[in-house]
Parts: structure tokens; C-alpha cells; sequence
């Protein structure tokens, strides 16, 4: 170790005024966001009413996995989110895009499932279509606000990538949240109105929260 | 020679929990890499600012480091980042020297206008405080020469600015 150099003062000063600190670490993050994502689901409960059908057992089997797949771009898109807050040369990011891709395909097997039955339909004609993606993006909000404070609480360097992540994280979590409140399981409603938050909510992180996390 | 990784880990994890004394040889430490780091990347006349910065940033960032990750790809993912903010402002001051040339007279009334918005700040901090930031961040003056203007050792000046500015960081909003 070197230490035969003059002490500098700066250093000196910033070690007087040092106090402890606890540690960002993932799993506290993560814990955070958990958090939200239950506090949001709580009122989902309130304003909405949880659709009591998916423990009678109701539900569609592409209910699940529509609702799956967005679970695990959330939690892929958060997690990533939560490790930008701490930088490191040699972080990868790789994980909410493959995610991201798997929950693309929903709106493509909705429109290749309503060719093949010969019941083609636009989405438009869904008279709940808009109403559940306005409340999937709004029930992403704490999600949003809980990633965002932590990472202006942290340091990240990848200020695009964390504002993209974030949003979609926001989107994903809030659509499965809102989604437990939503009995309407067929494709063509859950592979377009359900995955619309998920592109809204990282279109607008992607623009808007960087400038909210430079530091 | 410098401290190895699971060294420099192990006093970041002490300075976490408050041990001054690590935290001390951990800046140091972190301070000579810092250096040799950038040594072929910044202009000599730029390294110590630089270096200084990455140090405060590291000092106001410590808690994001996680025990239970390396802590050199922490610090070099700050180093890069404050590097590539540094090129940006180098870049901009740049610019501006640019339209001064060709706009003497707008710029010279911005100018007061800022002086005198910064002068409202200024009031709120002690006066060799912001005689230090005023010569070096604003007036672009190197420590040696605000050194040498001033009176103040050079450590002294740099004490100052370390000071003031974080003193200034806490009054943007509420100064008047």
C-alpha cells in the first residue's frame, strides 16, 4: 500500500464528516419494489375489485400465460432497474429484452389465432380495449415512482437503458396488477390491451426519466 | 504500488460502517488509481479536478456499492461515467468561448446576469469559499493561480471549493 504521499486535505475532510451508510444492495431494492407492486395491488382491490374468477379456477389458460409472461419481463425489467443503481464496468443488462420479446409474441399469436378462425376482428371493436390499457399504464405508477427514487438514491451510468427498463417494468407490473381485476381472457384483448401499457409505460420512461436520474 | 481488490473491498465495507480510518486509506488509495487511471486520457492540467470530482462522487455515492460485489468495476464504472461529464462541459465551455467571440456584447450581459444570480448565492456561504469557487470554477483560474491570488495553500483552496460547493448544491433553490 502507498502512503508515504502528503495527506490530502480534501480527503481528510470528506473522512471527518463520514457517517455509516447501509448499503443499496439488490435484494433491498428489490424488496422496495415488491413493496409498491402490493400496494398496488391493494388498491386495485379497492377501486377495481380483484375478478374472483381466477381462484374458481375461470380463468384461461392464456389468461396465465399472458399475465406470466408480463410478470416476468416486470420483474426481469425491475431487477435489472434496481442493479443499475449501482454501477459497474461489466454490468449486462441482457435479461428484460429476451422478456420483452416473449411478451411481444402475444399480439402476434392474438392476430394469427383470429385469422385462422376466420374471426377477424380489429381490436378497436373492444368496447373495454382502451379502459383497461389507461388503467394497466396508471396502476404502473408507484412501481415507476418507487424505481425512480431509487435510483436517483443510487448512481447509475446507463441513464437510457434505466429509464427504459424502468418504464417497462412500470408497464408490466401495473398490466399484471390491473389484469387480476380483469375478466375479459380472450388473445385478441389480452395480446393487444394488455401489452399497449407495457409500450406506452417504456416509451415514456425511456424520454422522461433520465433527466430525472442524472446525477 | 496499490491496494488489491479484496483490500480496497474490505476498507469500502469498513468506511460503509463508518471506520474513518479505512476510509481515509481508501480515498487515498482509490485516489493514486484514480490518477493512473486517467493519466493517459485527461490533460495533466485536468487531472486533479477530475480525479477530485470522481473522490466526491464516490464519497456522496458510497452506499451503492454492494459488499458483495467487486469494488474496482464500481469505481471505474464512476470514473468512466464522471469522465465522459467532464469531456461534456470541456465540449461546452468550448462552444461557449465560441459564440463569446462572435457575440460580445449578448454574452457579456448574460454574464452579469449570471454574476449577479451567482452573487445572491454567494452571500449564503463563508467569503473564502466562494472566492475559491469563484476563481477556479468560474473565472477558470488553475488552483496554483488561485493559489498564488488568493494567499490560500493550495490544499486550502481546494478545501474551499469541496466546502463551498457542497454548501452552494444545498442553497440552489433556497437562496433569494
Amino acid at each position: 500500500m502507498t502512503m508515504t504521499r502528503a495527506p490530502n486535505p480534501m480527503i481528510e475532510s470528506m473522512a471527518e464528516e463520514l457517517v455509516p451508510v447501509r448499503p443499496m444492495t439488490l435484494r433491498s431494492g428489490l424488496l422496495w419494489v415488491a413493496l409498491a407492486a402490493a400496494a398496488t395491488i391493494v388498491l386495485v382491490e379497492l377501486v377495481e375489485g380483484l375478478w374472483h374468477g381466477i381462484l374458481a379456477g375461470q380463468a384461461s389458460a392464456l389468461f396465465w400465460i399472458a399475465n406470466g409472461l408480463l410478470l416476468v419481463l416486470g420483474l426481469a425489467a425491475a431487477t435489472s432497474a434496481v442493479m443499475m443503481s449501482g454501477p459497474r464496468v461489466g454490468n449486462r443488462h441482457e435479461a428484460p429484452k429476451w422478456a420483452l420479446a416473449a411478451v411481444a409474441v402475444l399480439p402476434f399469436a392474438a392476430l394469427a389465432s383470429a385469422f385462422d378462425s376466420g374471426t377477424m376482428q380489429s381490436p378497436l371493436s373492444d368496447p373495454y380495449g382502451l379502459e383497461c390499457a389507461l388503467h394497466g399504464l396508471a396502476a404502473g405508477l408507484l412501481t415507476a415512482v418507487a424505481l425512480t427514487l431509487w435510483l436517483r438514491r443510487g448512481a447509475p451510468v446507463s441513464l437510457n437503458a434505466a429509464g427504459l427498463h424502468t418504464g417497462l417494468a412500470a408497464g408490466a407490473l401495473g398490466s399484471v396488477a390491473y389484469g387480476l381485476s380483469c375478466p375479459l381472457d380472450g388473445a385478441m384483448h389480452l395480446g393487444t390491451w394488455h401489452v399497449l401499457p407495457v409500450v406506452a409505460a417504456g416509451l415514456i420512461g425511456r424520454f422522461a426519466i433520465p433527466a430525472l436520474v442524472r446525477w | 504500488m496499490i491496494a488489491d481488490e479484496p483490500t480496497l473491498a474490505r476498507l469500502m465495507q469498513q468506511a460503509q460502517g463508518g471506520d474513518k480510518q479505512a476510509y481515509t486509506v481508501l480515498l487515498t488509495e482509490a485516489q493514486l488509481w484514480l490518477e493512473r487511471y486517467y493519466r493517459r486520457r485527461v490533460p495533466p492540467a485536468q487531472l486533479d479536478d477530475l480525479v477530485q470530482d470522481v473522490l466526491m462522487a464516490l464519497h456522496r455515492k458510497r452506499a451503492t456499492w454492494d459488499p458483495t460485489r467487486a469494488f474496482l468495476p464500481w469505481l471505474a464504472a464512476i470514473a468512466r461515467y464522471r469522465w465522459v461529464d467532464h469531456l461534456r462541459k470541456v465540449y461546452r465551455a468550448e462552444e461557449d468561448a465560441l459564440e463569446d467571440y462572435d457575440a460580445a456584447e449578448d454574452s457579456e450581459e448574460d454574464a452579469v446576469l449570471a454574476r449577479m444570480s451567482l452573487e445572491r448565492l454567494f452571500v449564503h456561504i463563508p467569503e473564502k469559499q466562494a472566492e475559491a469557487i469563484e476563481l477556479v470554477k468560474i473565472e477558470g483560474l488553475s488552483i496554483k493561480e488561485a493559489s498564488v491570488k488568493t494567499g490560500q495553500s493550495e490544499s486550502l483552496v481546494k478545501v474551499n471549493i469541496h466546502r463551498g460547493l457542497k454548501k452552494l448544491s444545498a442553497l440552489v433553490e433556497k437562496a433569494e
